[in-house]
């Protein structure tokens, strides 16, 4: 099949289905034909604000045929041959009804001439003209906001896109105060974020990105309005949609802390650190658990060891996961240390953090060597859990 | 290597509404120093426990790999610790598997379960499906076994009433079983006007929140007498997968149930279950399924489950005589209470429920949707 400017007769026609404007067809019911000379038949049914494409013979029923060669055909569709100058010339003919077939032309968006490459530029410039094309006006009922993109870097600029009426349009300044203002140093990572490449997460956290206003507009409103933006380069293809599904799983637990861990639990609230003892191998356990692992026999007796101790292993934790029970993100760095509580030998630790402002100056020990001494800073209203311990401080 | 495996000691724990007061590591610690102690077992490398089998659920646990937290209070540090996170009669078969293959000997098998420690057991059992479509639909075993027990109880012509008289039965029995949940006792009347959860299943007809525990020794023919003069012996194993989606099974149909019962009874030599077994513990989770899965092992004739209870055939065949799941047991843990019950019997310790003339027992489990997966145990008394 001849190839025109890259594009076939097929690409045209396969690519139909993902180009059809169903806004474009309200008031459409027709079949539509085509004969493209040496390449077939083709006929277009639209109904119900929906369409179907097939191959025919039989083009005589149809209300408007389009007859052309493949050239004409490609390039009135991508833009490289003039429509109006190519009918004068007798290059393409309407055959039936020319008034009706005229409506095709609101049917379809534009067949996007796939480029090898794009810049930044030529992104944002296809990004914000089919944002008109892509607004679902049945989402907007009752809306009236103002979105702002104010994109830095060489080739960014500003754009506003303005909401009322449940009708859409775009303009090239920002004015005024706009409902919700998204805000990118390099306007090259707001490419990046529509097509998917980097998510909104990482380019927040990293500071290169700010939104200002009514977030929550941009984040969840925003996604409904408009039709995802496909890629030019993606070759026209219709992308499979990707469908995921998000569920937080949650099931609400009592945990009981049965006899021995709430015994080291309430001395918390007494500010005394209960360890259990081994009676066979006199092994110290710290948190305390109901039997020594290693002789499998219960640990009953509990001994009141530190306070204060030495730091035995101590890492700094940049990235902090959120806690899974609060959902609360950590404060990054935090120093996560082991103690060796005074009282305790070997591997006998205590897991705790450090004083945030005291990480640098914490030197870890082992058998031989003395860690740093600290001791623990009490939390005053003290309920029974791990943070009755706010951290550990050097103790000087 | 021999064909049968012995089931040397048992221990447990009381069926519990709630041990607010435990850990589930103090449940288990109450069921290990009891085997380790009935038992002089030891944790020799030669001779001792090598391998220890657990049961546990990761959501029930509300913890991954729930096994973690329990192996120092089962014994299992340094050693092989193997869990199995499906009904505990698996776990049976899994020792049967590495004892009569010659891989070890002698195998501590320890399950817990604290059902209370959730929010709603609905919520975990609606997790056992998929995301995208069963699970929005709110499919849980409660609901989903309502739609078996409608199918089920028109093709055996079930009543309430005999449902009713399955739960007042249930607890009486339950009452004479010092290790069973302590239940309010019910009245037909009473069970005929409990609430409907997803018709036909009515409140009491379904097994109640339950915590528990067990443990069991088990070893190989040849070392059981090192540890018990009155073994059990477990002589046949058999389970069977049904299909996972709902809409792929003929719920009524025992289809995986009559699968496993023809390989345990296979594996045993049985041929008549009827006149050779004296005592059969059956799954029943909800009081439709006790006459279901007595068609299933074949001790009820099919699709004549509702006639077979009027006839008596629940004492005919002293079917559940420890209350069965519908007193309550741990779902995740049914299977290793039902073997427990049946080595009470056979061994002689069953008290006031004990059958005279049990020499043969059967230990059937059931879990996911409906009965979906279905494992049975044959057990046998020293001569049997």
């Amino acid at each position: 099949m001849a190839e025109y400017w890259g594009v076939t007769v097929a690409d045209i026609f396969n690519s139909m289905p993902e180009r059809f404007r169903p806004e474009g067809a309200k008031d459409v019911e027709a079949v539509f034909g085509y004969d493209i000379k040496d390449e077939g038949k083709w006929q277009l049914t639209v109904k119900n604000n929906a369409m179907t494409l097939a191959k025919t013979d039989d083009l005589s029923h149809c209300v408007a045929t389009m007859a052309a060669d493949g050239e004409t055909f490609v390039g009135v569709n991508v833009g490289k041959v003039d429509a109006t100058n190519a009918f004068i010339s007798g290059k393409f003919r309407i055959e039936g009804d020319m008034a009706a077939f005229g409506k095709t032309g609101r049917l379809f968006r534009k067949f996007v001439l796939a480029k090898k490459e794009m810049t930044t530029r030529e992104y944002l410039a296809d990004m914000f003209a089919t944002i008109v094309p892509r607004f679902k006006a049945q989402e907007a009922e009752g809306l009236e906001a103002s979105f702002a993109f104010d994109l830095g870097g060489a080739e960014g600029g500003q754009w506003s896109v303005f909401i009322k009426d449940k009708a859409c349009t775009v303009t090239t300044t920002i004015e005024g105060k706009p409902t919700v203002t998204l805000e990118f140093n390099d306007a090259r990572d707001y490419v990046d974020f529509i097509l998917g490449k980097i998510d909104a997460q990482s380019i927040l956290a990293a500071g290169k990105a700010a939104a200002k206003g009514d977030i929550n507009m941009m984040a969840s409103k925003w996604p409904l309005l408009f039709e995802k933006y496909k890629d030019p380069l993606a070759g026209n293809v219709q992308e499979q949609e990707l469908l995921t599904l998000k569920k937080t799983i949650s099931i609400n637990q009592r945990f009981a802390t049965g006899p021995v861990m709430g015994k080291f639990l309430r001395g918390l609230k007494d500010k005394k650190i209960y360890a259990n003892k081994c009676p066979r191998c006199g092994r110290l356990q710290l948190p305390p658990r109901e039997v020594c692992a290693e002789c499998r026999v219960r640990a009953a007796e509990f001994v009141e060891v530190g306070p204060k101790g030495e730091v035995r292993y101590m890492d700094v934790v940049y990235y902090a996961l959120p806690d899974p029970l609060t959902g609360v993100a950590r404060e990054t760095p935090y120093g996560s240390i082991n103690i060796l509580l005074d009282g305790c030998k070997g591997n006998e630790t205590l897991p705790h953090f450090i004083r945030k402002d005291q990480i640098e100056k914490i030197q870890a020990g082992w058998n031989e060597n003395k860690g740093t001494r600290v001791r623990p800073v009490w939390e005053e209203n003290r309920s029974g859990d791990i943070w009755d311990i706010k951290y550990f401080e050097i103790d000087e | 290597m021999g064909r049968r495996l012995a089931v040397c000691a048992v221990a447990q724990i009381k069926n519990h509404p709630n041990y607010h007061y435990l850990r589930f590591q103090n449940m288990l610690l109450d069921c290990f120093e009891p085997i380790m102690e009935q038992t002089q077992a030891t944790f020799d490398m030669e001779t001792g426990i090598r391998t220890i089998i657990t049961c546990s659920d990761d959501v029930f646990d509300a913890r991954t790999i729930s096994d973690n937290g329990i192996t120092d209070v089962v014994g299992a540090h340094f050693r092989g610790e193997e869990k199995i996170a499906q009904e505990s009669i698996n776990g049976l078969g899994y020792a049967m598997a590495c004892i009569l293959s010659g891989h070890d000997d002698v195998i501590l098998f320890m399950g817990h379960c604290k059902e209370s420690q959730g929010e709603s057991r609905r919520m975990v059992s609606n997790l056992a499906y998929d995301p995208f479509y069963c699970r929005p639909l709110g499919m849980d075993y409660h609901n989903v076994a309502a739609l078996q027990a409608r199918a089920y109880m028109e093709k055996s012509q079930i009543t309430d009433a005999q449902l009713a008289k399955i739960v007042v039965r249930s607890r009486k029995n339950g009452a004479k079983n010092p290790y069973g949940r302590e239940n309010k006792l019910v009245d037909e009347e009473e069970v005929l006007n409990s609430p409907l959860y997803s018709d036909p299943l009515r409140e009491l007809h379904l097994y109640p929140v339950t915590d528990w525990a067990y443990g069991m020794l088990l070893c190989s023919e040849e070392r059981a007498a090192e540890f018990t003069k009155n073994p059990v012996w477990i002589t046949g194993y058999g389970s069977c997968m049904d299909r996972y989606f709902m809409g792929d099974r003929d719920l009524a149909s025992n289809f995986s149930l009559k699968n496993a019962a023809q390989r345990a009874y296979a594996m045993a030599g049985i041929k008549d279950p009827r006149k050779e077994i004296q005592l059969f513990e059956l799954a029943d989770q909800a009081a439709y399924q006790l006459p279901m899965w007595a068609e299933g092992v074949g001790i009820a004739d099919e699709g004549q489950g509702g006639q077979w209870i009027d006839e008596g055939g629940m004492e005919t065949f002293n079917v559940n005589l420890s209350g069965g799941q519908l007193n309550g047991n741990p779902l995740l843990l049914g299977g290793a209470a039902r073997v427990i019950e049946c080595y009470y019997q056979l061994s002689r310790q069953a008290g006031e429920r004990q059958v005279e003339n049990a020499k043969r027992a059967v230990a059937q489990a059931a879990t996911g949707g409906a009965g979906q997966h279905q494992a049975v145990i044959v057990m046998e008394t020293q001569g049997g």
